[in-house]
């Protein structure tokens, strides 16, 4: 989250806990839980790009409230953006919403106001003033319920400006009555950053978020309600607290008035007298006449149609995914985006809650090939061997000697040395080898003269003295196998056992040893796939799931209607193949 | 194959003046830093001026005047008009920076290099970005990538990292890796292998004492406080001081000092405001505090803020902590308090940063620091008497002259917007026409007796008609109902409110630090210049809160992050050279150290090409996880696809042994706990590890350089043949991957 979120997170969450009235056990987290969570929260700044496992993503300013973020979240080239609560119009201390440089595939976008469309905000302001202006002139007292934060900002600063330009109000006090707009005029008095470009100005004069002509309230107590004044209280729907309190005091003079600055939630107060009933209900259980003013101006900053409408016309996500809206809302505002974005072939999704959406983008994967291994173009036709190393999406081959140049990997040679105890000659062995390898080159060492003899190039053997013989190769899998068959082989002369005898071993027929690595093949590959049968024309038939795959065991094709299985059918046989056929000395 | 290159130093290599230097990625033109030093010697711009039209961007990585400080005479002077990035707090603090500059430099001079406003103008052109915020430059610069990082040492200090085509171009000076009060450590080291790492080597040489530093700092100023003295701390104006205020800040808390400290700058009250506002730049530990319990740590509780140095002078007698600007004691309030207060042997001149080369702050850091110094005191002065009114007189000369020319333009002027109308108006007017042309026939006689008059040394073309009232034709266009009008011009502007509001706002950032400038502009004033000879008699001490790396940690930092080419720039000789050696034996074969002008062509010789890998390949490919990295061996066929891309495609043939592979680097000491926690005795002897009774591992070959040399690992496995010996080099193998 951004730095004014999670400081402002604090403040709300702590206020929660603490006028929560819920028992004990029945509360959800408390300040500790609070205070631990703080620790985990990483903070960003809008635009900041973060990486993490190679998916990066980075932030908007969405001008919903001080600190609203809009995510884009870019996996392997996929971007999908998240606007949260968003509003595309500037006010007086935020932001708009930005306009993403790079368009999204997805768009995951609010869609609270549906098709719904905001007066331009400057009639808006001119009613809220205006009403103000009449009721404070008439002598009357202005009550505005709004939630602590976000809206409350914006209409002190418009209320602090007004006030400004009119001197002759300048006796008249206004208050906010919320201890979390207290607290939390700090965080809007630092993060003059993530405002706009009129409160930064105006900050390098003096911080506009010192009010000059307005004061905060701490309880109704501290109000000497005696004349003309303006009060801004929370909550917002006046179901209690200190807005309420204040209603119940002012709504039966028909001087006063009520401005309700916000959005409306289903069953509250402010939803009723929105309808101007005649009476109300007090706390205490008496009505009263609703005599007062009752002003609804809705400065709510989310985005009505026509932001939301012109925000994807230039966007133009391929997906949209509608979220956030009460159901009829968001139905309309599909149908009307449907018919605006007709021609541009683009889905809308409004899925319910818990209800998964699954999309598939076959991204290209490239790989950057670098180093020595780039030195030439490759033709098509020829190949191309080499390490691919894989850094979150991006991917590169690289020869080996390469390695630690473009990664911070790097390569390492294990050269092995070990003594063995023989005392025989040092022919015998060259002897032996001889019969079992096909270069066995014999030589003498150059520094302490002792005969050597060097098998197929990999493995040195020395004789060091009388009883010793030592020999060296360099680790990887061949030349280990055949220091391991020459050990046996030393081990065998020195214990004496029957001597290997040079004898041509009865090779057994061509045709018995096909049988037998059919029988291995076919072995192998049931234990791989399971269904594994004789056809005719000598086919093995594989079966996986219903899908089908025919293998020709000589040429190694294999025919199938599923690609999957087919290229797996024929990476497999050919894994075994080279499993069960000797393999070449002569690799390097 | 690979993005060109090429540096061009055009200021600071091989000593320690201001930084600038030209970048050219693929023929786009990046001006790094355009510094000027505390002398404001047009001269250092020299190469600059050469090369200022062709630049395309401008970068700036602090906001100091060694960093920026050249910016407005070059955007004034020089044609330099490319539009500059810097992160907010660069902008803010550098224009700050510059306000106190030109304004400390007013007091003394006929300083006349770049006014207020023009570093307002140069300063409008920048686009301020977040850290790690990728910007994608359009236009001539397409597909470079700019981001700034982390550096510590200033707020807001950069290090620039220049993107294209997957080959990084950083530029990093002035870094500091050490965590400090108000800033956080700088993020190079998480960069590994960039093509280029431009760097400096300003404190190679230089090795941080460990970290007792901060007590004698408060030793030395408690003493002299309790002693009766006064202390003075050379400050620049936005940089610095903020970690010193802090540190002063905490120790005056925790000790309940009473003694006054002031900052005094021009400027110091904004920058404090803006400071406070900057939260988000700063170190962990100020954004948590904030977070948890809404202290901003530049609520400063024990300074006092001074912008003008009357107040000073009206501060009650009695020690007293001043944090000054400039640093270089050139200029500044600085330099006023330090001609006073050194000839008393009570105070302490406290120096936090070496002072910039020859300045007089740098004469005193030298040791054994000079008796007495030499330093001009300069005032400015109202005017009075006979020179009042000589100035007067000039004025009105003055004034009366650019009326004239005002007066001469305009008619210039009408006469254009007369021309064309004359030519426009077609058949009714031809008359007219003929009219004129004779009446210029007519006048040419008198006409000389005019331009005596009214125009001084400016002929009036021979077809322009006679001096007249400007007389304007309304040739406004009528039909059926009337005049033509435009409904435009009759809309009432809705957004009065706004306007309002903004009037109120105002635009005017420099209010209350350019106030001081207008009173002294408004009167007349001149400057009174005096040579004296100071003897230095106060106690002098240096300790370093430079806040950059020491050279053990410059030297760290560059072999952890390993450039394949490596440029070095900023520092005296002996330190770049010194730079140089060490980075050729350590970190890579590449080192460059240009001198001004000498462009180096530091264009990557890799090779690269991309590929398209086909999924084809890919569902066959069996990744190793190593670290961040996935590795994996493939074979491939080239191959094409639709749109003339290469691919690789799974090969047809079995594919042709290779040699093995064993991909890991192998620490000795993690290999130790390793085997021995599977029950095998080992010890060091002699440089290899004992395992068990017989067997030993060895690490042989040259260790250390990254970039250069086989940079495969040798290790040796010895023993006889035994049970042992397999078993060891089982877990030997099980350090690495095989491909």
């Amino acid at each position: 989250m951004t730095h004014a979120t999670k400081a402002i997170y604090k403040l709300l969450l702590t206020d929660y806990v603490k006028v929560s009235k819920v028992s004990v056990e029945d509360m959800l987290f408390d300040e500790q839980d609070i205070n631990r969570s703080m620790d985990r929260i990483e903070v960003l700044d809008f635009h900041q790009t973060v990486e993490v496992n190679g998916i990066k993503f980075w932030c908007y300013t969405a001008g919903h409230v001080l600190g609203a973020a809009m995510f884009m979240v870019d996996i392997a080239g996929v971007r999908v953006l998240y606007t949260g609560d968003y509003s595309r119009e500037e006010d007086r201390h935020l932001r708009a919403a930005e306009l993403p440089q790079f368009s999204p595939d997805i768009c995951i976008i609010e869609s609270t106001y549906g098709v719904q469309l905001h007066q331009p905000r400057n009639i808006r302001e001119r009613r809220f003033t205006d009403v103000i202006h009449s009721t404070i002139s008439q002598g009357g007292r202005v009550l505005i319920p709004a939630y602590a934060l976000g809206r409350a900002q914006e209409l002190l600063l418009i209320l602090d400006e007004y006030w400004s330009n009119h001197p002759e109000f300048h006796n008249i006090p206004i208050y906010y009555a919320s201890p979390l707009a207290k607290k939390c005029m700090a965080v809007y008095q630092t993060y003059i950053l993530s405002m706009n470009e009129r409160i930064r100005n105006q900050f390098a004069n003096s911080n506009p978020f010192k009010f000059k002509h307005i004061s905060p309230l701490n309880s109704i107590d501290d109000l000497s309600d005696v004349g003309p004044s303006v009060v801004m209280a929370s909550p917002g729907g006046l179901q209690s607290g200190l807005s309420r309190q204040l209603f119940d005091i002012w709504c039966s003079d028909k001087k006063n008035a009520c401005v309700i600055p916000g959005y409306l939630v289903e069953g509250t107060l402010a939803k009723t007298i929105i309808s101007e009933p005649k009476e109300v209900t007090l706390m205490n259980g008496l009505t009263a006449p609703l005599n007062m003013q009752v002003h609804y101006i809705s400065f709510s900053a989310h985005a009505d149609y026509a932001q939301t409408s012109t925000f994807l016309k230039e966007l133009m996500p391929p997906n949209i995914i509608l979220v956030h809206g009460e159901s009829h809302e968001m139905g309309r505002l599909k149908t009307k985006l449907m018919t605006e974005l007709a021609d541009c072939n683009t889905k809308i999704i409004t899925p319910k809650n818990c209800q998964s959406v699954e999309m598939y983008f076959n991204s290209e994967k490239m790989a950057k090939t670098i180093g020595r291994l780039a030195e030439k173009m490759p033709e098509v036709g020829e190949t191309v061997s080499g390490i691919l190393v894989k850094t979150g999406f991006t991917y590169q081959i690289m020869a080996p000697d390469d390695l630690h140049i473009f990664s911070q990997l790097s390569t390492t040679n294990i050269t092995q040395r070990i003594t063995i105890p023989y005392s025989g000659a040092f022919g015998v062995i060259k002897y032996r080898l001889e019969q079992i390898y096909e270069s066995v080159e014999s030589s003498t060492d150059e520094e302490s003269g002792v005969p050597t003899l060097r098998v197929h190039d990999r493995v040195t053997l020395k004789q060091d003295s009388e009883k010793h013989i030592s020999m060296h190769w360099t680790s990887d899998p061949i030349s280990d196998m055949v220091s391991d068959s020459i050990v046996a082989l030393v081990l065998n002369i020195n214990r004496e056992v029957p001597k290997v005898v040079v004898e041509s071993e009865a090779i057994k027929s061509e045709e018995e040893s096909g049988k037998k690595a059919e029988k291995v093949i076919h072995a192998l590959l049931v234990s791989l796939f399971g269904d594994v049968k004789l056809g005719d024309n000598g086919k093995l038939v594989i079966n996986v799931d219903g899908n089908v795959a025919h293998l020709d065991k000589q040429s190694g094709d294999v025919e199938s209607e599923n690609e999957g299985l087919k290229e797996k059918v024929k990476a497999a046989f050919k894994r075994i193949q080279s499993a069960v056929k000797p393999i070449p000395l002569a690799a390097s | 194959m690979g993005t060109s290159v090429q540096v061009t130093p055009l200021s600071g290599v091989f000593n320690e003046n201001p930084l600038s230097y030209l970048v050219s990625i693929d023929g786009f033109n990046f001006l790094i830093d355009c510094g000027w030093n505390d002398h404001f010697d047009p001269s250092l711009l020299q190469p600059l001026s050469k090369v200022a039209s062709t630049i395309d961007a401008v970068l700036l990585s602090h906001p100091d005047t060694l960093h920026l400080g050249a910016l407005p005479y070059a955007m004034k002077q020089l044609g330099l008009s490319a539009p500059v990035f810097s992160t907010e707090p660069v902008y803010r603090l550098g224009l700050l920076t510059m306000y106190d500059q030109y304004l400390s430099r007013r007091q003394v001079s006929e300083f006349d290099l770049f006014t207020l406003d023009d570093i307002d103008s140069a300063f409008q052109s920048v686009t301020r970005l977040t850290y790690s915020q990728n910007y994608h430059l359009s236009g001539k610069g397409e597909g470079i990538v700019v981001a700034p990082h982390v550096a510590g040492h200033l707020l807001g200090g950069t290090v620039w990292k220049i993107t294209k085509d997957g080959e990084d171009v950083i530029y990093a000076v002035d870094y500091n890796r050490r965590k400090e009060k108000h800033l956080n450590g700088t993020v190079l080291e998480s960069f590994v292998r960039p093509a280029v790492l431009i760097t400096d080597a300003y404190n190679a040489l230089h090795n941080q004492p460990p970290r007792q530093q901060r007590e004698m700092f408060q030793d030395a100023i408690s003493k002299t406080l309790r002693a009766g003295g006064n202390v003075l701390l050379p400050v620049d104006s936005a940089g610095r001081v903020l970690e010193l205020l802090l540190i002063l800040e905490d120790y005056w808390a925790e000790h309940s000092l009473n003694y006054p400290i002031y900052f005094l700058t021009y400027v110091s009250s904004s920058t404090i405001d803006y400071v406070k506002s900057f939260l988000e730049w700063m170190g962990d530990s100020i954004t948590k505090s904030f977070e948890t319990s809404r202290d901003n740590a530049f609520l400063l509780k024990h300074v006092t803020l001074l912008i003008n140095k009357s107040e000073l002078d009206n501060a009650p007698d009695g020690p007293k902590l001043v944090l000054a600007s400039m640093a270089s004691l050139e200029a500044g309030f600085s330099h006023d308090i330090f001609v006073e207060w050194a000839s008393d042997v009570k105070n302490l001149v406290l120096f936090t940063e070496r002072g910039q080369f020859g300045t007089l702050a740098r004469m005193l850091q030298a040791d054994p620091p000079p008796k007495a110094v030499k330093v001009t005191m300069s005032r400015r002065v109202p005017l009075v008497g006979e020179e009042l009114i000589a100035y007067e007189e000039e004025q009105t000369r003055l004034k009366k002259e650019e009326a004239l020319k005002a007066s001469l333009v305009k008619e210039e002027e009408s006469k254009a917007s007369l021309g064309p109308d004359n030519n426009l108006s077609g058949d009714p007017m031809v008359i007219d026409a003929n009219n004129a042309n004779a009446s210029a026939d007519v006048v040419e006689p008198h006409g000389g007796r005019y331009r005596d008059i009214l125009i001084d040394g400016f002929v009036p073309p021979s077809t322009s008609v006679a001096p007249m009232f400007p007389f304007y034709e309304n040739n406004s266009e009528w039909d059926d109902f009337g005049e033509v009008i435009n409904p435009d011009d009759y809309i009432i502007k809705d957004e009065d409110m706004d306007q309002a509001a903004m009037h109120i706002g105002g635009d005017d950032g420099k209010l209350d630090e350019g106030s001081a400038s207008l009173i002294l502009d408004a009167k007349p004033s001149k400057v009174v210049s005096n040579e004296l000879t100071v003897q230095v008699k106060c106690l002098l001490i240096f300790i370093d809160y430079e806040g950059r790396a020491d050279g053990r940690s410059i030297k760290t930092i560059l072999s952890h992050v390993a450039p394949l080419k490596l440029v070095l720039v900023h520092g005296s000789a002996e330190a770049t050279e010194h730079l140089k050696q060490h980075c050729l034996k350590h970190v890579c074969p590449h080192v460059y150290t240009p001198q001004i002008e000498e462009t180096i062509d530091v264009t990557s010789d890799l090779c690269a090409y991309k590929v398209q890998l086909s999924e084809k390949l890919m569902s066959n490919v069996l990744f190793k996880k190593l670290g961040d990295y996935e590795i994996a061996w493939v074979d491939a066929e080239v191959g094409k696809t639709e749109n003339g891309m290469l691919s690789l495609l799974p090969i047809s043939t079995p594919a042709p042994p290779h040699k093995s592979v064993l991909v890991g680097d192998l620490k000795m000491a993690d290999l130790k706990p390793f085997l021995s926690s599977k029950g095998i005795q080992v010890e060091f002897a002699g440089g290899a590890l004992r395992c068990g009774e017989y067997v030993t591992i060895r690490k042989v070959g040259p260790a250390g350089q990254k970039g250069g040399g086989s940079g495969t690992q040798q290790i040796v496995i010895e023993g006889p043949l035994c049970e042992d010996y397999y078993k060891i080099r089982a877990y030997l193998y099980s350090q690495f991957y095989l491909l």
